[in-house]
């Protein structure tokens, strides 16, 4: 049996989990499902604008299945999604409980302050796994049904690279909460790096000399190697899930050290 | 070897239950609690006694390994609390003083996971203590007044029949036959050999139960003493309603009694001890209403203490 307090911790969070999950299988869904639709209208815009006119929004690009899938699912809007997702959730972990209070008594239990974070880790760690899984799950059915020319594979790989996305910032929010026992420092922090480290990558893919910012940025181990295209990028995910591991782990033995709810 | 030590501890001192040496914990500069001598015997009841900000709740939350000391240390059953806290939580029973319960649980769902986090707790303990206190465990927590509230956190803490009950204000937010029923549960738990060890600013309600109660102020110990001995110590505020106007003079003269402020037939005073020589003085008049405030903590032990007579007893502390 499961311990007691990640089914305490998920029964808690219930209903913002399913508030997610049924958003973003809705995003993903709807999107997807727009495709053939879309691809019509596309030529007709193709015919109708001037090629730069084209290149600069990325209609042109938008023709091809990898490329429908990378403008509406992956680039954006989806990470944006789960992210958002991934730091309201990780901050409930430790940084809310504690500063409502309502952390004393799950610590008065009899577990050690590291298990009691781990156990907290683990309940939301594997909800978030499950919700950033949905668009991959949900695009290994529509993409065959509706007959998008990718391999399965390549959607695999940049589905997989979704949920190491996520892994990296729940590490990093659960760190910070972890150390500051403070939601608002989770959420500013987080979401700051977040947007931070996504300007990085796409500022770093334009501009000539500064290709090197990409590195520092998880979106680049993420969708920087275009998965949709070239498929699997084992290293640059394992980058992804190492950073996310080494945040966790650093959280978990900050709170073992310092004073709760000071 | 910190498993073999806590092993020894345990065989040297089984019958103390708390023991803190020079324990402290500073916040930045702000100083919750220092050079705290303790020690509370198994089985004891002992009352922890101070002004707001004097260092009860920083006390209790060292105990509990929430706050790691500045200085000194504690342990708990012979046992440390942050080294040994899962083992040892295992025995403590704890009733936050700002009560917050996770989750939007219904009483029933919380109570159940804190009986299966503490190692399968039976229910029927739980309904028990839940009947004791006319607690209804089908309401959400979230919506409880304070006064239910406290109901579900006192449950929590005695559930589980742990070795050392540990209550910041216990019974804040409860009414006066609730706080009775809880009295009663902890003259049960003392007998049954469980050591309490709770906070309050209400002396009366310590006095009922306690074996002793330690007094800190400022952050420091003020004092410890046996129960028995505080009756003499209790300062009263008195009000007496004559038929008649009397004389102050008549007294302000009475041993023990002093702040005597007449207004016609109505004196007011306060009695620091026996109440005897006002009742004796009063009775050679026509009497015609007696108003007497228990003696609580704020203005009576405490004053006391604050104007540092009490100040050489600190050496007492732990005995």
């Amino acid at each position: 049996m499961l311990p007691a307090l990640v089914r305490k911790t998920w029964r808690d969070d219930r209903l913002a989990l399913i508030g997610w999950a049924g958003g973003v299988a809705a995003f993903t869904a709807i999107y997807t499902s727009f495709y053939s639709q879309f691809q019509g209208a596309a030529e007709l815009k193709q015919d109708a604008l001037p090629q730069g006119m084209l290149d600069f929004l990325g209609i042109a690009d938008m023709l091809s299945p990898a490329g429908y899938l990378q403008a509406t699912i992956f680039s954006l809007v989806g990470p944006l999604l789960v992210l958002m997702c991934a730091i309201t959730l990780t901050a409930r972990t430790i940084a809310r409980p504690e500063e409502d209070g309502g952390m004393e008594l799950m610590l008065a239990n009899p577990v050690s302050r590291a298990t009691f974070a781990w156990q907290r880790v683990a309940a939301a760690g594997s909800a978030l796994t499950g919700i950033a899984a949905i668009p991959g799950i949900l695009l290994m059915i529509i993409v065959p049904w509706i007959g998008m020319d990718i391999p399965l594979s390549n959607v695999a790989a940049a589905s997989a690279g979704l949920v190491a996305l996520v892994w990296t910032f729940a590490g990093i929010a659960f760190l910070v909460g972890a150390t500051t026992g403070k939601r608002a420092a989770v959420l500013a922090t987080t979401g700051g790096l977040a947007v931070a480290t996504y300007m990085a990558n796409a500022i770093g893919g334009m501009l000539d000399g500064w290709h090197w910012v990409r590195w520092l940025s998880p979106f680049h181990y993420f969708i920087g190697t275009d998965p949709l295209h070239t498929g699997w990028h084992p290293a640059e995910l394992l980058t992804l899930v190492l950073l996310g591991a080494a945040t966790t782990t650093a959280g978990v033995l900050v709170f073992d050290r310092r004073d709760i709810g000071v | 070897m910190p498993a073999r030590k806590a092993r020894d501890d345990v065989g040297m001192t089984s019958d103390v239950a708390l023991l803190t040496e020079d324990l402290t914990k500073f916040y930045g500069q702000r100083r919750g609690i220092e050079g705290l001598n303790l020690e509370v015997r198994a089985g004891e009841v002992v009352g922890f006694l101070g002004p707001n900000g004097a260092g009860k709740t920083t006390t209790i939350r060292l105990l509990l390994d929430f706050l790691r000391p500045t200085r000194g240390h504690a342990t708990v059953l012979g046992l440390d609390p942050r080294k040994d806290k899962a083992a040892l939580h295992r025995q403590i029973g704890y009733l936050p003083g700002e009560l917050v319960f996770p989750g939007r649980d219904k009483a029933e769902d919380l109570l159940r996971f804190f009986a299966v986090a503490r190692g399968d707790v039976a229910w029927s303990q739980v309904t028990e203590f839940a009947e004791r206190l006319d607690l209804d465990l089908s309401r959400s927590v979230r919506t409880m007044s304070k006064g239910n509230k406290q109901k579900v956190g006192l449950v929590q803490a005695f559930m589980h029949r742990p070795a050392v009950l540990v209550l910041d204000e216990p019974t804040s937010g409860l009414d006066p036959l609730m706080q009775q029923e809880f009295l009663a549960m902890v003259r049960d738990a003392s007998g049954a050999g469980q050591t309490v060890f709770m906070s309050s600013h209400v002396l009366a309600e310590v006095q009922q139960v306690a074996d002793r109660v330690a007094i800190v102020r400022d952050g420091q110990l003020a004092a410890v003493e046996r129960v028995e001995s505080l009756g003499k110590r209790a300062v009263r505020a008195v009000e007496i309603h004559f038929d008649d106007p009397v004389d102050p003079a008549e007294f302000s003269v009475l041993p023990g009694v002093s702040d005597v402020v007449v207004s016609g037939p109505v004196l007011k005073c306060t009695v620091d001890g026996r109440i005897d020589p006002l009742i004796k003085a009063a009775a050679r008049h026509e009497v015609v209403d007696m108003l007497s405030a228990e003696p609580d903590l704020e203005e009576t032990f405490l004053s006391f203490y604050y104007h540092g007579e009490g100040a050489g007893d600190a050496s007492r502390a732990g005995a």
